[in-house]
């Protein structure tokens, strides 16, 4: 590991900052405002990638911009670990940034303005909390990405959206509070709170009451934007939120974060020998566990098709967390591989969901039967990332789960292999009934009780016959060549679910299983 | 016990006055009487302040052709006649503002003024 | 240029009296005469800081009279950094005192002399002095408070008259039992004398206490506060952003003086129940100020009751007597001299071009004033303590010397304070950009055209930039002050 001072993970941050300038300058003049949106995205990419070859060399790029509390540098570092979430989002945002544009226009929403801005604004915070160098500087991107997330979540204005942004403020600024006083205590302790792979190492040394109260306290901050039961609930309420934005932040962005924050204190602060030596690793995992089975649970009875998205994602994370906790090499790659696999599959989702509401303002599964005739080639992908997410080989979802059982299996956690295992058959509980009732029933047919029923038997639905939420005839046939709705949406869709079976094909050639091979070998 | 109270009986007074002046501001409710409590309170203090100079059967600090030691400590002096000016013009700032509050209000009594304060 | 400190004392007082004098008579002349005074005491801070953190401590005998009998005027890092701040918002706020405030020219004359009697408490060596310049500067607050001409503002400023004489009064009968005690008022001679008379001595520990809250109710802590929320409530506004600012800063910085340079570190290892006792009550100021803060409807009460929550950090910091907790006590006194002081200025801001003067009446104006709310609402973040602004950097100090010392309690009420402070930010941004929990009721937003700024805004939005500039900033004070608690921590 060499560092090289570059100027490059400094400016991957400040790209879409001044993209802000441009953004708010151009609100009279919307397409020439999303010119900037595009560039900046495209440009953060850009940057992001170029450090890619470097860094998979062993070259460490850092900017250092001074202290920001005595002994603490304010720096940012682009290693392995942080290019990889790094490459994730931004690589992710341009995608986003083009589905935001069918999806905001497709609705004429209001304060578009405000919400490029802040979409801008999150993704230079999100590129600071991948490229922070020690714990500190990491709190300060972390608070400033619930700062520049809360307008997004509470956009809408209407009550629900603002008790949900009070709801998020009020968790995510919990979680920061906790990740500070697991800082100030690891500064008091360790003497730095600087990542170093494999480990501080003055941390070993210091009273393991302590360590673990500290690991505890990070734990806890962390896990509320990666949403560890029973941290989770703000992130449900959150999906009131513009679909781009629960699609990019709630499943890429902001929880990704917090999944990162919680490898960077696995890895880099702690790493696998004191994990394993203060005996912490297993009850992450055992949280992780937790959390997988019953938001899986949840998922199974909930009808807004963004709701149960959601606690898919809990779900998902909890995944990635996981293999954290187990820590067997093996577990880690598939836990970090994970993050890349997750967000590509959930994204697609989330876009299906969508455009879905954008073309037919339907939000309820119940009253989504025989949808696909309307959008074919959404569903299709539909189909196809929910196949990934419960683990169907030739997807992304197959390839990270593989690792992980292997991980938890060599470290004799087989309990979490079942824990694993029961959950992807979850996921086809929950998503199968998506597919099906969209593509083999009809309205008039449609029998809207769900696949599993008694005490988990869900809504009683008085809509079984068609009624005011699609034409009384069905819906609308479409054809598969792509006029179901606009190409800006339709486009990103596809994206996200090539990346999620190339992910599943090629995880090698597609970079991203190298470079997680890199990271869990470095350490 | 009496012996206490006949050596330092100024403190005791001190401490009295002390008292009395806190006692006014709190239980009175005339305005202008809490002021006069407060310099009640204030002298209680400054008197508490001089006495500590004392010295017994000391001259008093004045030098001239008959003067010889031990003097009273002039010190003590010194500072309450700094601390009596601030006391004054203490004082006088909050008679000022008595008199704006009667003409806004048109009573001194400070249960009454927060009775009309309710009905504005 | 030892001279420079009783300059910086004397020159706006002089300047005070020239404007009563001048005033009578050419009557438009106070403002002018204001701006001088304070551009010059600028100028003299700075000069003060330069040699200070350049050269170390600067005594001055006044009038050639050596201590223990004469006044001692001491400069060193602490009152250096509080010097500066005191000029420096004494002179932008005379900018925010014009336009839709009119005032007589005896108005200019008190804020003079507050800025005079602020810099003899932040200058003077001697114990009774300060008493004196605690008193000039409570005297030109009082008036000050009750300019605004209402009943309300005279009953507010009588209220602060009567509780913060009977603070200096406690104040001044402690000075009394330690004078008693040592025999001397010079800081210098107290810190050996007081060693000598014993620290555990009824005497030594009742001058403690008396001088403790006799400040603390200066400074406005749980449960001595209750004069300032109608003070700042009534006052008008460029007055409530200079009080808010300054005074409680100043008593702040006094008891800071005390602590350290008259009872020293020696005394708290000595008498480890002071301590406790002080942290704790500051602990429960934080605790109360904020819970007090959520309740309120009105702004300025609401922001008065946040200077009870954060003034109870800053006593925290210093009482925990560990380097790092004086260093962050004293990066959170500054910093928060300034947001407090910014956060009353675009309160003022709005309330001038809106007329919203309480929480549901800020409903929606991001629309109306978008500039005016965008500095409060960072300026409001940057008190929760969001970096990269001062406010985090300030906690950050604070936790960490509060875990060094051992003290758990105390370093989660600080990180807790976080989400208290979010609280009753949070309602006032959320209702400002995203409306009233009505529903369906959107507020009639009036027009505001194209944003303008005008000298008061600039003075709001020049608050963010000092904010965020001191945050990042914050290293190189502490490696300014270094020496200063190397010499404080030596006593």
């Amino acid at each position: 590991m060499t560092d090289v001072a570059s100027l490059r993970p400094l400016a991957a941050v400040l790209v879409s900052a001044i993209a802000i300038v441009g953004i708010i300058a151009s609100y009279r003049r919307p397409n020439l405002r999303e010119v900037w949106t595009i560039l900046a995205a495209v440009a953060k990419f850009g940057i992001v990638a170029s450090m890619l070859p470097a860094v998979l060399s062993g070259t460490v790029y850092v900017t250092d911009m001074g202290t920001i509390v005595a002994g603490v540098r304010f720096a940012l570092r682009a290693d392995g670990l942080g290019i990889l979430f790094a490459l994730l989002a931004s690589g992710l945002w341009i995608i986003t940034s083009l589905f935001s544009i069918g999806y905001m226009r497709g609705l004429a929403e209001h304060a578009q303005t405000r919400y490029f801005a802040a979409f801008a604004a999150s993704l230079s915070a999100t590129m600071g909390v991948a490229f922070a160098s020690n714990l500190v500087t990491l709190f300060v991107f972390y608070e400033l990405l619930t700062v520049a997330t809360y307008p997004l979540v509470t956009h809408d204005e209407t009550n629900e959206a603002r008790a949900a942004g009070r709801k998020y403020l009020a968790y995510t600024f919990a979680g920061g509070v906790a990740v500070l006083a697991g800082a100030v205590v690891l500064q008091w302790v360790g003497g730095t709170t600087a990542f170093t792979p494999g480990g501080i190492e003055a941390l070993a040394a210091a009273d393991p009451v302590v360590a673990r109260g500290v690991f505890a306290l990070l734990i806890a901050g962390f896990g509320v934007k990666a949403a560890i039961m029973p941290l989770h609930s703000w992130l449900p309420d959150a999906m009131v939120a513009p679909t781009p934005v629960s699609g990019l932040l709630h499943a890429v962005a902001v929880v990704k974060s917090g999944v990162f924050g919680i490898a960077r204190v696995t890895l880099d602060v702690y790493g696998p020998g004191l994990m394993a030596d203060l005996g912490v690793g297993i009850w992450l995992a055992a949280a992780a566990a937790f959390t997988l089975l019953v938001a899986s649970l949840i998922a199974l009875r909930k009808d807004n098709l963004k709701r149960r998205l959601a606690y898919s994602t809990i779900s998902q994370l909890s995944y990635i967390v996981l293999g954290l906790g187990v820590g067997a090499p093996a577990a880690l790659v598939g836990g970090l591989l994970h993050i890349p696999a997750h967000a590509f599959m959930k994204l697609t989702l989330f876009f299906c969901a969508g455009a879905i509401h954008v073309e037919t303002h339907t939000d309820d599964i119940s009253a989504m039967a025989g949808i696909g005739k309307r959008m074919p080639v959404t569903m299709a992908a539909f189909a196809v990332a929910s196949a990934g997410m419960a683990g169907i080989p030739l997807l992304a979802g197959f390839v990270s789960k593989w690792y992980l059982l292997i991980g938890s299996v060599a470290a004799g956690g087989e309990l979490f292999a079942i824990a694993l295992l029961v959950s992807g058959l979850l996921n086809i509980g929950y998503f199968w009934p998506v597919v099906y009732t969209a593509f083999f029933e009809t309205p008039e047919e449609h029998d809207t009780k769900p696949v599993i029923e008694g005490p988990f038997g869900g809504r009683q639905s008085a809509r079984a016959d068609g009624g005011e939420e699609h034409p009384a005839a069905g819906w609308a046939r479409r054809s598969w060549r792509g006029d179901e709705t606009t190409w800006f949406m339709l486009g990103p869709i596809l994206a996200a679910m090539v990346g999620a079976v190339a992910l599943g094909i090629i995880p090698y050639q597609a970079w991203f299983l190298r470079l997680v091979e890199f990271i869990v070998g470095g350490l | 016990m009496i012996d206490l109270i006949l050596t330092r009986y100024h403190y005791i007074a001190a401490i009295l006055l002390l008292a009395i002046g806190l006692y006014m501001l709190i239980a009175i409710k005339n305005l202008v009487a809490k002021v006069i409590g407060l310099n009640i309170f204030q002298t209680g203090i400054f008197l508490f302040f001089i006495t500590t100079g004392m010295v017994t059967g000391g001259a008093p600090p004045l030098l001239g052709p008959h003067a010889e030691g031990p003097f009273v400590s002039p010190l003590p002096h010194v500072l309450i006649l700094t601390a009596i000016v601030v006391g004054v013009s203490l004082t006088a700032v909050a008679l000022t503002l008595i008199v704006r509050i009667y003409a806004e209000y048109g009573s001194l009594r400070e249960d009454i003024i927060r009775e009309v304060r309710a009905n504005e | 240029m030892s001279e420079l400190l009783p300059l910086a004392i004397v020159l706006p007082i002089v300047a005070s009296a020239a404007a009563v004098i001048v005033g009578r008579v050419r009557e438009e002349s106070g403002w002018y005469l204001a701006l001088i005074g304070t551009a010059v005491q600028v100028v003299l801070a700075i000069g003060i800081a330069t040699q200070v953190f350049g050269d170390g401590r600067i005594t001055h005998h006044l009038a050639g009279f050596p201590p223990p009998q004469g006044i001692q005027l001491v400069a060193d890092g602490l009152s250096a950094a509080v010097l500066s701040v005191v000029a420096v918002v004494g002179f932008v706020v005379l900018g925010y005192t014009r336009g839709s405030e009119t005032h007589r020219t005896a108005f200019y004359a008190g804020y003079l002399l507050l800025v005079g009697g602020l810099a003899g408490v932040t200058l003077t060596g001697d114990l009774f002095n300060m008493y004196v310049f605690l008193e000039i500067t409570g005297l030109a607050a009082y008036a000050l408070v009750a300019s605004a001409n209402t009943g309300r503002s005279a009953l507010a400023g009588l209220r602060y008259l009567i509780i913060g004489t009977i603070g200096a009064s406690l104040f001044l009968l402690g000075v009394g039992y330690a004078f008693v005690a040592t025999g001397t008022l010079n800081m210098m001679d107290l810190s050996a004398e007081l060693a000598a008379a014993g620290y555990r001595s009824r005497l030594v520990l009742a001058s403690f206490a008396l001088i403790v809250t006799g400040l603390a109710i200066k400074i406005a802590l749980f449960p001595v506060h209750t004069w300032q929320p109608e003070a700042y409530a009534s006052a008008p506004d460029s007055v409530s952003t200079l009080i808010s600012a300054l005074v409680s800063t100043a008593a702040a910085y006094a008891i800071a003086r005390i602590l350290y340079s008259v009872y020293t570190v020696e005394f708290f290892t000595a008498v480890p129940t002071a301590q406790d006792l002080l942290v704790y009550a500051a602990a429960l100021s934080v605790l109360a100020g904020s819970v007090l803060a959520v309740l309120q409807s009105e702004i300025k009460r609401m922001l008065a009751y946040s200077s009870v929550s954060q003034f109870g950090l800053v006593v925290a910091a210093f009482a925990l007597a560990n380097q790092t907790a004086f260093l962050g006590g004293t990066i959170h006194l500054v910093g928060h001299a300034v947001m407090k002081g910014g956060l009353f200025a675009a309160a003022g801001v709005i309330a001038i071009r809106t007329g919203a003067r309480t929480v549901d009446e800020y409903a929606d104006l991001a629309a109306e004033a978008p500039i005016a709310t965008g500095t409060f609402a960072v300026l409001g973040l940057a008190l929760v303590g969001v970096p990269p602004a001062v406010g985090f950097v300030g906690k950050w100090y604070i936790a960490l010397g509060a875990v060094a010392e051992g003290v758990w309690i105390i370093a989660a009420v600080i990180l807790l304070s976080t989400l208290l402070t979010l609280a009753y930010f949070a309602r006032v941004i959320e209702r400002m950009y995203f409306g009233m929990d009505v529903p369906g009721e959107t507020a009639a937003v009036a027009d505001g055209g194209r944003p303008t700024i005008s000298p008061k805004l600039a003075i709001a939005v020049a608050a963010v930039v000092a904010v965020i500039v001191m945050g990042l900033g914050a290293t190189w004070f502490a490696s300014l002050l270094e020496p200063t608690m190397e010499f404080l921590f030596g006593l």
